[in-house]
């Protein structure tokens, strides 16, 4: 059971939950940039959170599928078009044999997740499936699908069903939950947060930031009136995590993202609370945000309530299609 | 008594302990001895611990961190007493580390050889037996998968960065910056000043293990001439 790439897209890549536990060789946790956008893929078709899955930019791919196969497409800003036909995102859906499969961005910004029933065929390395593109290893050859790249399931068919959707899927209420209001990023303090002088630290909040064309998978850069430190200060290289806002000696920020190096050397005035990195994830370059400072404990809260959430999707998922699949 | 160190949030699910903003064999010791510690006897919801020159971030899950310890507020007011619980341990010990000791072959032909050489005044064979007469710790690995910072170079042959880095530094560079030297586990980018290359894989995906280095080993480099390279040449180039 396989799909062929008639068009790769601009960055589609395997990506699976996080390579923990070799950041102290240089080696960080790369994985999805959306996590919940990921995950909730996965649920659709009944799947554990970790199976591969394909996570595609705009410019987005243009898939042939051999067989008939379930899948789930999560994301933001983009429609999925299977023979030229609208289907809903945040919902299972068979697809038939020979059909084509594009995707349509309907602003900047937006990066999709496409599952698949038992998950698509990918390398392990050091313990995840999920692509290491400096490495060259883990998800398809270490690397981009490329044109004419064919991506096997991990087992046949379990069932598929001739609908084009079902009648679920995830609630616009519990999609608020994770990506409104999109702008607003909270954001905790870090190590250097108090270095920074007391009018820009005001400003840190209170300007908002564009996101430039020079972000991707490593880390957004974002542009607005300059912050700078009370005191300038070199700093020697200190671990950095996905979400930790640098201060670049131009005075502009970095935020860094899910293929970040594991150390840096600028000054951390920020860390991006987990559970609005999906949302920052679904940014585009047209796009801008503001951050907001909240407690480090309201932010653990909240990234408590965002698992509890992804538990609850997870088990109306596999309630509703165990009604439809024998598992 | 004063704390040597102070602990911050670095994120949600990382804690970051410093021991000020200094790059010396004896402040790296106390992180790796932490890092050994915590490795050793970790708490419910570890995962992992990342060294770094001067400080050291523990990562963990929120979530089972929690679960384990209802009483304290955040996940985060628990690993802070962790670890300060078991500071006072981590620094009687740091002087029986637990640490590799790796010799590195090296072909000293580096295309800043003659720079290094130029500036301190000696000849390019003085430099080599610098280069070779101590062994480094590696203060941490970073930068790139495998890429060790290692150090401190004998002053006389410590030499700032090149001014302009190079656009391509192919795999197995062994380089200089400051008073530090590492190796190229991959090509890339990069400004140090190249020295020489090793033949040794530093860094290999399809091992088990991929990094030859962990922080806190000791490392000694040698000389070889083109024919030992080509012998012990890892690359199948």
């Amino acid at each position: 059971m396989s799909i062929a790439f008639s068009k790769p897209g601009l960055l589609t890549t395997l990506v699976a939950g996080e390579r923990n536990g070799y950041r102290n060789i240089g080696v960080g946790p790369g994985g999805a940039m959306d996590q919940f956008a990921m995950k909730v893929s996965n649920y659709l078709v009944g799947n554990q959170e970790d199976h591969a899955v394909i996570e595609f930019n705009f410019p987005a791919p243009e898939i042939q599928f051999k067989q008939s196969l379930l899948i789930g497409v999560t994301g933001k800003n983009f429609e999925v078009l299977v023979n030229d036909v609208i289907v809903p995102l945040w919902r299972p859906v068979g697809v038939e044999k020979n059909s084509v499969v594009k995707f349509k961005n309907k602003s900047s910004g937006g990066r999709g997740y496409l599952s698949v029933q038992s998950g698509w065929k990918a390398q392990e390395w050091l313990g995840s499936t999920t692509t290491h593109l400096e490495v060259e290893a883990g998800g398809h050859r270490g690397r981009a699908l490329q044109k004419t790249d064919v991506i096997e399931t991990n087992e046949n068919g379990l069932g598929v069903l001739n609908e084009k959707g079902f009648p679920w899927s995830v609630s616009k209420n519990e999609l608020n939950k994770i990506y409104s209001p999109a702008s607003e990023i909270r954001c905790v303090p870090n190590a250097e947060t108090d270095l920074l002088a007391p009018e820009f630290k005001k400003r840190f909040t209170t300007q908002a930031l564009a996101v430039t064309p020079q972000s991707n998978r490593m880390g957004y850069r974002l542009e607005g009136e300059t912050l700078h430190l009370g005191q300038p200060i070199e700093l020697v290289s200190s671990p950095v995590d996905f979400g930790t806002i640098q201060l670049l000696p131009n005075g502009n920020l970095i935020v860094l993202m899910a293929d970040h190096q594991t150390t840096g050397g600028y000054p951390r005035i920020g860390s991006v609370i987990k559970s609005d990195l999906p949302k920052l994830s679904q940014l585009g370059s047209s796009d801008s945000l503001n951050f907001k400072m909240i407690s480090l404990a309201e932010a653990e809260d909240l990234l408590l309530s965002m698992e509890g959430l992804i538990n609850q999707i997870k088990h109306s998922c596999f309630h509703q299609l165990s009604k439809y699949i024998a598992r | 008594m004063t704390k040597s160190y102070s602990i911050t949030s670095l994120s949600e699910r990382a804690l970051l302990v410093s021991f000020g903003n200094v790059i010396d064999e004896a402040t790296n010791r106390k992180i790796i001895a932490l890092k050994q510690l915590v490795n050793q006897n970790p708490f419910y919801g570890f995962i992992e611990s990342v060294p770094a020159y001067s400080s050291l971030a523990v990562i963990f899950d929120v979530k089972r961190v929690r679960l384990k310890n209802p009483e304290y507020k955040t996940a985060f007011d628990f690993v802070k007493e962790f670890i300060e619980m078991n500071f006072e341990e981590s620094e009687s010990q740091h002087s029986n580390l637990k640490a590799n000791n790796i010799e590195i072959p090296v072909l000293y032909d580096g295309e800043d050889l003659g720079f290094v050489s130029n500036l301190h005044k000696q000849t390019k064979e003085e430099t080599i037996t610098i280069h070779g007469s101590r062994a480094y710790q590696v203060f941490m690995i970073g930068f790139m998968p495998g890429f060790a910072y290692m150090g401190k170079l004998d002053e006389r042959i410590a030499t700032p960065r090149r001014s302009s880095p190079r656009a391509y530094v192919p795999v197995g560079s062994v380089g200089i910056a400051g008073f530090q030297t590492g190796i190229y586990p991959q090509a890339s980018p990069g400004g140090w000043q190249l020295i020489g290359r090793t033949p040794l894989k530093v860094f290999d995906k399809a091992k088990v293990n991929p990094c030859l280095f962990a922080p806190g080993d000791n490392v000694r480099f040698y000389s070889i001439d083109k024919e030992e390279f080509i012998h012990l040449n890892e690359y199948c180039i």
